[in-house]
C-alpha cells in the first residue's frame, strides 16, 4: 500500500536554530498528515538545527530523521538531490514538502525528477483527499493564484512558498525523537564552489526594519535619503529591482520574488509602484507603509499607512520627525 | 561546441499585472487560461537573456554554435526573434504544452537535446514569468544526467566545463563545473541584445525545423502529467490602508511617526 506519511524536509540550518520557515512548515505539514492518517516525519539533511527535535515535538512530529553524511554540509546539490531520493524511494506514496529558498528552488524539482513524480513551486495553500491532492500556487509573481491536482496516490513534492501561509499553532509538548538515518549520497559533486558570496552588514530576511526605494527615487544619489532613514530607524536598505538592474545598488539589497523575501516589523517603501513581485517580497511586513506621489499607486491597496507625495521630500521629514520625537 | 538555448513564450507580465490591478482579467471557459486577447505574446524575459549568455559565448568563440528550441503549439513569433538576435538553429518542438506539467516538457526537452546530438550547455531562463515554477531546467537536466546550476549572472568556458556566477541573495557565488551541464539565467545578466533591422528582415524568412515529440521516444507513462494544472484566480487584496493627509510635510511626517510609535512598529511605544 501506498505511504501515507508526510515528509518535511529542511536542507538549510538556518538562524535562531530552526531552518527557514519552520513553524510554517511544521503548521502545513500537521495539517495534511491529520488529513491523510499518515506519519509526519522531518528529514533534516546535513546541519540538524538546535531547536527542530522542540519544535517538531510541539507540532506532533513522529520522528525527526537526521542524515548527517560529511557530503551534506554546504552547497551540495547532487548529494541532496541523491539522499532525499533515497528516502522517498523508500516512502512511494508519501508528500514531501520542503520550504521554498533560494537554494532548496535548485535541489526540490531535481528530487521530483529523480523519483519521477510531479512538484509544485511557490504553494501557498494544500490539501489532502481520497483521491489525491489540491494546492494552490502563486503565479504571475502573485498577481494571480494556479490550483493544481494530482490524482492518486503517487509521490508527490511540493515547495511552500515562504510568506503566504500562517502557521497554526502548535500542539502537544516536548521534543520528538530524532533518528539518524543513512541514506545514499552518491557520487562526488559536479558542481564545486570556487568563491562564496559574502553579505556584508546584516541581512534583509533578518532585518526588523527595512526602508526600500524604487525608482521614484528618481536618480542615484537620493538613495542617500532612504539611508539615512534606515539609519534613524536602526534598520536596513531594500530596493526594487529596477533600481538593482540600473546599478545604484548591490543585487542583495533587492526585495521581492527573485530578491530577498522579508517578514520584517516595519517596512517602508518610497517610490515604488506595487508590482507583484516586489510586494510579495514586503507584505509579511507587520507594518508596511507607502510613500508615492501617484495616489492611484498600486502600493497602497497593500499598505496600512499611505503618505501621496514626494518621496524626496516625505523620507527627510520623516528621518527629522524621528530624530526630534 | 553547441549551446542549446531553451525558450518559451508568455504573455507579457505588465500587461497581465496591469488586466489584474484594473480587475479586467479575462479567465478561459476552461477557468485556466488568460484570454485577453490584447496581452502582447513574448520570449520569457529569462530565456530571452539565457540567448543573451550564449550569444556571448559565441562573440567570444566562433566555434559555438547556438541552437534555440521551444515546446510549445504557437512558437513561430519567438523562434524568429531568436534568429534576429542570433540564434544559428531554431528548433519548434510541436507538442501542446496544454496536456503536458513541467516533468513531461523537461523529459520532451532533455530527448530532443540528447537525440540531436547532445549539447555542451543547456542554458535556459531561471523561471517562466507565468507559471513561476523554475522545475523545467531541473527535470530537463535529471533526464541528460546533467549538473544543474541555478540562478546565474555570468556564464564562461573554464577548461572542460563552465565557471558559473549564481546571483544569490548574499551576493556573487562563483562555481566550476568540468563536464557539460544545464545553467538557468537570472536577470542580474543584464539586457539582451535588440536584433538590427537587417537581421529582422532576414529572420523573418527562417522557419524553424518542426521536431515531432513522437519522434523522440518517450513513452506514454512518460509523458503524462503528475500534475494537472486545474484553475487561474486572482487573489483578493485585503487592504486597509489609512492615508496621512493634510497639513506640512513636516506635519505629515511627525503624524505617521505617532501613528508607528503607537502600534509600537518602532522603539518608543505610548506606554
Ligand atoms: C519575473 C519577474 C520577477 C521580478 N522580480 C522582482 C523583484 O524581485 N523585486 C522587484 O522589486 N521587482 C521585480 N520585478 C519587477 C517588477 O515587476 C516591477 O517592474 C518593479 O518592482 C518596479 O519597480 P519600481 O516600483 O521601483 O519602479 P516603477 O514601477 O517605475 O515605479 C516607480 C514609482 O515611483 C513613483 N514615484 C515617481 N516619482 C516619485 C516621487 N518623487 N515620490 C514618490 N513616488 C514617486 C511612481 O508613481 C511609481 O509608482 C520582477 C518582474 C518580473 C517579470
Ligand atoms: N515549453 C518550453 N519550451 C522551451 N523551454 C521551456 C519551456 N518551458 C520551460 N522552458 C525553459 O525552462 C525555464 C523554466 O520554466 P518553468 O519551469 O516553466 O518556470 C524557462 O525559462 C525556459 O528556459
Amino acid at each position: 500500500m501506498a505511504s501515507r506519511d508526510v515528509v518535511l524536509l529542511s536542507i538549510d540550518s538556518g538562524r535562531d536554530g530552526l531552518p527557514s520557515n519552520a513553524l510554517r512548515l511544521a503548521a502545513m505539514g500537521r495539517r495534511l498528515a491529520d488529513q491523510r492518517g499518515g506519519q509526519l516525519r522531518w528529514l533534516v539533511l546535513g546541519d540538524l538545527p538546535t531547536q527542530l527535535a522542540t519544535l517538531a515535538g510541539s507540532y506532533g512530529v513522529t520522528a525527526v530523521d537526521h542524515a548527517d553524511d560529511d557530503s551534506l554540509g554546504g552547497w551540495a546539490g547532487d548529494a541532496q538531490v541523491n539522499a532525499a531520493a533515497s528516502y522517498l524511494g523508500d516512502r512511494q506514496g508519501a508528500l514531501l514538502i520542503a520550504a521554498q529558498t533560494f537554494d532548496s528552488r535548485c535541489i526540490v524539482p531535481r528530487i521530483a525528477a529523480r523519483l519521477g513524480c510531479g512538484v509544485v513551486m511557490n504553494v501557498v495553500d494544500l490539501d489532502s483527499d481520497d483521491d489525491g491532492l489540491s494546492l494552490t500556487a502563486a503565479a504571475y509573481g502573485g498577481d494571480t493564484r494556479s490550483g493544481y491536482r494530482f490524482e492518486g496516490d503517487a509521490t508527490a513534492v511540493v515547495a511552500l512558498g515562504d510568506n503566504v501561509v500562517d502557521a497554526g499553532p502548535a500542539g502537544s509538548q516536548g521534543e520528538a525523537p530524532l533518528e539518524t538515518v543513512s541514506l545514499d549520497c552518491g557520487e562526488p559533486e559536479r558542481v564545486s564552489v570556487v568563491e562564496r558570496a559574502v553579505t556584508e552588514g546584516p541581512r534583509l530576511e533578518d532585518a526588523e526594519v527595512i526602508v526600500a526605494g524604487g525608482r521614484g527615487l528618481q536618480d542615484a544619489a537620493n538613495l542617500g535619503l532612504v539611508e539615512e532613514l534606515a539609519t534613524a530607524l536602526g534598520g536596513v536598505v531594500g530596493a526594487s529591482r529596477p533600481i538593482v538592474d540600473d546599478g545604484w545598488i548591490d543585487r542583495s539589497q533587492q526585495v521581492g520574488l527573485t530578491g530577498s523575501i522579508t517578514r520584517p516589523r516595519l517596512y517602508i517603501a518610497a517610490g515604488i509602484s506595487g508590482a507583484s513581485q516586489h510586494m510579495v517580497g514586503c507584505t509579511s511586513a507587520k507594518t508596511l507603509v507607502a510613500i508615492n506621489i501617484d495616489p492611484d499607486a498600486a502600493v497602497f491597496r497593500q499598505c496600512r499607512y499611505g503618505l501621496v507625495g514626494d518621496c524626496l521630500e516625505l523620507l527627510p521629514a520623516i528621518t527629522r520627525a524621528i530624530k526630534e520625537s | 561546441m553547441r549551446v542549446v538555448v531553451c525558450a518559451r513564450e508568455v504573455l507579457d507580465p505588465d500587461a497581465v499585472s496591469n488586466y489584474v490591478l484594473e480587475g479586467k482579467l479575462e479567465i478561459g471557459e476552461d477557468g485556466r487560461s488568460v484570454v485577453n486577447a490584447s496581452i502582447p505574446r513574448l520570449m520569457n524575459a529569462y530565456d530571452e537573456q539565457a540567448l543573451e549568455a550564449a550569444l556571448r559565448l559565441k562573440d567570444n568563440d566562433e566555434s559555438v554554435t547556438v541552437d534555440v528550441v521551444s515546446l510549445g503549439s504557437d512558437s513561430a513569433d519567438i523562434l524568429k526573434h531568436a534568429a534576429a538576435m542570433g540564434a544559428d538553429g531554431i528548433f519548434h518542438l510541436a507538442a501542446d504544452p496544454a496536456g503536458l506539467d513541467c516533468s513531461a516538457i523537461g523529459r520532451l526537452l532533455g530527448a530532443w537535446v540528447g537525440s540531436s546530438g547532445g549539447a555542451q550547455l543547456v542554458l535556459c531562463g531561471r523561471q517562466a514569468s507565468d507559471d513561476d515554477q523554475g522545475v523545467v531546467p531541473a527535470v530537463l537536466a535529471e533526464a541528460l544526467s546533467l549538473p544543474l546550476v541555478t540562478i546565474a549572472r555570468d556564464v564562461a568556458v573554464a577548461g572542460d566545463g563552465w565557471r558559473v556566477i549564481r546571483a544569490t541573495p548574499d551576493g556573487d557565488e562563483t562555481v566550476q563545473v568540468d563536464c557539460s551541464a544545464v545553467v538557468t539565467i537570472s536577470n542580474e545578466l543584464g539586457d539582451p541584445r535588440y536584433p538590427t533591422m537587417s537581421n529582422k528582415m532576414k529572420a523573418r524568412r527562417r522557419t524553424a525545423e518542426t521536431v515531432e515529440p513522437s519522434s523522440l521516444g518517450l513513452s506514454a507513462d512518460e509523458l503524462a502529467p503528475r500534475v494537472v494544472m486545474t484553475s487561474t484566480s486572482v487573489p483578493e487584496l485585503h487592504g486597509q490602508c489609512e492615508f496621512i493627509e493634510g497639513g506640512s510635510v513636516d506635519e505629515q511626517a511627525a503624524a505617521l511617526v505617532a501613528r508607528l510609535r503607537q502600534d509600537e512598529a518602532i522603539a518608543g511605544g505610548s506606554a
